[in-house]
């Protein structure tokens, strides 16, 4: 866990860091099956999402607004927003369709 | 603009790979790396995991750089991710924000999990330098020649993460605990409903494990 870029935000982001790992190791073990019903597995990731809430949401809230304060006072926020209108494509390619392993 | 790409395995399963790839930065490999923020991070409605973080690192100029071009040799990179647990893949992709006159890099990481049940990463790099002057060549060598050395120190830096990761499974009462970042938050034991000490990711990390069965 590296330093935040402002070092207020160090400690939230530890916290948050910490609480997020621990719900990831179970988040990449999803308890369905690839082959189970894609109902199911919505179903399943939507509760996955409110663990998380529940768990990290209060934390990632102070961690974000402090984070977001800082990138404003340094003026990252304008160079975040230019790579943006740069390059729409802000996002990863849309995965491949998962490899049905029937 | 030149192109390079790359593949290897491991034999670890894909969701520790990712734990392990997550999890790398800060690494004795990666003391390039200031700082790392997440500034957005959702559940997608599929089910996958969607991260942007935003890195400071510190780099090394060429000798033969032209002087008052690049002010500063630390940079801001961006980085966006996406996790599909069902699928067993994960993408990553950085760029570097600034300085991208002189050049822009692209670097692309694609982790999956093979038939056998370990994982393959295949690493794509993409440089453009619009410099001209001459130099646009050699801002593009440079910058894949970076690009072969970082991908071979990142490489060796989640393998030992995943050391850790692999020990901390066997032997779930050797790791952490004792590591010096229990004292280096101070500020994080202050607030009051944190319990009194903030474990160190190692000491964490024994919890997530179940001791082996066998």
């Amino acid at each position: 866990m590296a330093e935040s870029l402002a070092s207020e935000c160090t400690p939230l982001k530890k916290e948050y860091d910490s609480c997020f790992n621990a719900w990831f190791e179970g988040y990449l073990e999803p308890a369905v099956s690839a082959s189970s019903s894609p109902e199911k597995y919505s179903e399943y990731s939507q509760r996955k999402a409110e663990e998380f809430e529940q768990k990290c949401g209060k934390i990632w809230e102070g961690y974000r607004a402090c984070v977001q304060k800082a990138l404003k006072e340094k003026g990252l926020d304008i160079m975040l927003q230019q790579s943006r209108e740069e390059n729409p494509m802000n996002r990863p390619p849309p995965l491949p369709p998962s490899s049905s392993s029937s | 603009m030149r192109y390079h790409s790359q593949s290897f395995f491991y034999d670890d399963p894909w969701s520790i790979v990712s734990l392990a790839y997550f999890l790398r930065y800060p690494n004795p490999f990666a003391s390039h790396i200031i700082s790392c923020d997440v500034i957005s991070r959702n559940v997608t409605p599929s089910g996958t995991l969607q991260t942007t973080r935003l890195i400071l690192k510190r780099g090394s100029l060429p000798r033969w750089a032209p002087k008052g071009i690049i002010s500063r040799a630390e940079s801001w990179t961006l980085e966006e991710s996406e996790v599909d647990p069902l699928g067993k893949t994960l993408r990553c992709t950085t760029k570097n924000l600034e300085f991208t006159k002189v050049m822009k890099m692209e670097e692309s990481v694609f982790i999956r999990q093979t038939q056998d049940g370990k994982t393959a990463q295949t690493t794509e790099a993409r440089v453009l330098s619009g410099f001209g002057w001459g130099l646009t060549k050699r801002i593009e060598s440079h910058g894949l020649n970076k690009f072969k050395a970082h991908v071979q120190r990142s490489r060796e830096g989640v393998s030992l993460i995943l050391n850790l990761l692999r020990e901390s499974r066997l032997q779930p009462m050797t790791l952490g605990g004792d590591s010096s970042q229990l004292h280096v938050t101070p500020a994080a034991v202050e607030s009051k409903n944190t319990p009194k000490t903030q474990p160190s990711t190692w000491a964490r990390m024994k919890g997530w494990f179940s001791p082996p069965k066998e």
